[in-house]
């Protein structure tokens, strides 16, 4: 079993390199599509995340025009939550958000450069029993005293959860045509070793080796060409999109890019195992030709 | 050992290789296929290790009905075939002592027999002088021995051979047909297939003549021309 096992690998490996330039292509390919393919899973990751803290629930946001007392601020929230249609009415006191908005942006910012003072007003969420109404009971809360401005966009998220969509779609038809294209390049090059060891193959059907093991040789190959390509592309997608991070962060503090270590490592995982899984079907796919020619 | 019982084989595109062929070859038999070329020699002898299917008939090897054996069941159908060409087919990077085991390599024979059986194949055939040497810097009469020595490594009770002199001179024709000999001799069933006369005629063994796919003649002690069957 072992030695059979050997035996694989190692008539692998010698005809990855007899064919050293198309190996290097067929790698090449499955690297360029593995990469866009990890790319595209991260930015959809990354919108998605975008998306659901845009959508924190809030349907409408009231600032306060001047700074409030608590009873103040309790009369203006019931005042609110009287209005028909809403839901419930949160007050965060503008210390509060001055202190949430300053964590948040601490690592990225240095606040009390720009600014010395707390700019931030004391601030109503409003959550809608029925988003429809959202004009209606924005106008409603404009004319509470007190309240200078309603923040309102109720199409907002529905427009960029669209737009995610659509780019989820289109993305999804780019990585499966890139996979076909990849597939073809890794069955034409394993085509070439199977047609160079054509004698080989009449000769092992002859003496009676069986198909599956006529097949592992090159199935192997394809893996190990899957391999090569998911590996390097995995390291290219971790330093480009660690790059980014870093610049984009920087330019644009308000956006929180998807920095979590598990899904990330998700998406390399699934790079490999697509790499791996392009490689196999490949191989499979040109030695089984041959199989059948000769029947 | 080996039946065929109405074997008809005719080719998509219309063109018939064989009809109705009846024959039984016995244990241990050493038998020759005459005739000239495109008789159906070759396609009768392929039908054997189910290279090919009859479109008629019924092939028999062994107490087993080829017919019926799926794709997952012919390695095992070949392994008790042995099988030698005019062409040799022998791998042109490998040596000779390779070339033998890896006939027992890809049938998965435990590494520590392949050493012990290729070198009886090869003691066998008289090769075991050249078991490092390539394919290139043999003769023609040691290439057919590699080729042989391959196809008996696995000790398969019957072996075919497909003009195994077709490429050789005379004198080393006699030699391959006399290492057959010997090769039926140690309990294997022998076919060979030949349209060279001489060795036929010299071996006085079963011989079947073809003729256009028709069987015309099987004949015991038989020479490479004589009576028709009556029928044919």
């Amino acid at each position: 079993m072992l030695s059979t096992l050997t035996f694989f690998i190692s008539e692998s490996f010698i005809s990855l390199r007899r064919n050293g330039l198309m190996t290097m292509v067929a790698v090449g390919t499955i690297t360029v599509s593995l990469c866009i393919f990890g790319f595209f899973l991260l930015s959809i990751i990354n919108m998605s995340n975008i998306v659901s803290n845009l959508g924190t629930k809030v349907d409408l946001v009231a600032y306060a025009s001047q700074p409030l007392t608590d009873t103040e601020a309790e009369n203006v929230r019931l005042q609110i939550s009287r209005i028909d249609g809403v839901k419930e009415a949160k007050w965060i006191s503008k210390d509060k958000a001055w202190k949430d908005f300053k964590e948040e942006f601490s690592d990225r910012l240095k606040l009390e450069e720009i600014v010395d003072s707390n700019p931030l007003p004391d601030t109503f969420f409003v959550k809608m029993l029925n988003p429809e109404l959202s004009a209606k009971v924005s106008k409603e809360i404009a004319r509470i005293s007190l309240i200078e401005e309603v923040g309102f966009n109720p199409n907002l998220v529905d427009k960029i959860e669209t737009l995610v969509e659509a780019f989820r779609i289109g993305g999804l038809m780019l990585v499966f045509l890139l996979s076909l294209a990849t597939l073809l390049i890794v069955v034409n090059t394993i085509r070439l070793t199977v047609l160079a060891r054509e004698t080989e193959i009449v000769i092992m059907r002859l003496v009676g080796a069986t198909r599956s093991f006529i097949r592992w040789p090159f199935i192997i190959e394809g893996i190990i060409l899957g391999m090569l390509g998911s590996g390097i592309s995995i390291v290219i997608i971790k330093f480009t999109y660690e790059a980014i991070i870093v610049r984009l962060q920087n330019a644009l503090p308000f956006v929180t890019l998807f920095t979590n270590h598990f899904w990330i490592g998700c998406v390399y995982f699934l790079v490999a195992i697509v790499g791996v899984l392009l490689g196999m079907l490949g191989g499979y796919i040109s030695v089984n030709k041959q199989l059948k020619e000769e029947n | 050992m080996i039946q065929l019982i109405g074997v008809t084989k005719t080719y998509p595109n219309g063109v018939g290789a064989l009809y109705d062929i009846n024959l039984h070859v016995g244990k241990e038999e050493f038998m020759f296929i005459v005739g000239p070329s495109g008789a159906g020699k070759t396609t009768l002898l392929r039908m054997l290790y189910k290279e090919e299917s009859p479109t008629m008939g019924e092939v028999i090897v062994d107490r087993v009905k080829v017919n019926n054996l799926t794709a997952e069941q012919v390695p095992y159908l070949r392994r008790n075939i042995g099988v030698v060409f005019q062409d040799y087919k022998l791998l042109p990077k490998r040596t000779v002592y390779e070339n033998v085991a890896f006939a027992l390599q890809v049938t998965g024979t435990p590494h520590f027999q392949v050493r012990r059986r290729v070198m009886q194949a090869l003691e066998l055939v008289a090769l075991l002088r050249k078991a490092n040497s390539f394919p290139d810097e043999l003769s023609g009469g040691e290439k057919q021995r590699t080729c042989i020595a391959r196809a008996i490594v696995n000790n398969p009770p019957i072996l075919l051979a497909d003009e195994p002199t077709g490429s050789l001179d005379p004198t080393t024709s006699w030699d391959i047909i006399q290492l057959l000999d010997k090769i039926n001799k140690r309990n294997t069933t022998v076919l060979v297939a030949t349209h060279n006369k001489s060795i036929v005629d010299g071996m006085k063994k079963r011989v079947v003549a073809l003729e256009g796919g028709r069987m015309i003649r099987d004949q015991q002690l038989g020479a490479y021309s004589g009576e028709r069957l009556s029928n044919a």
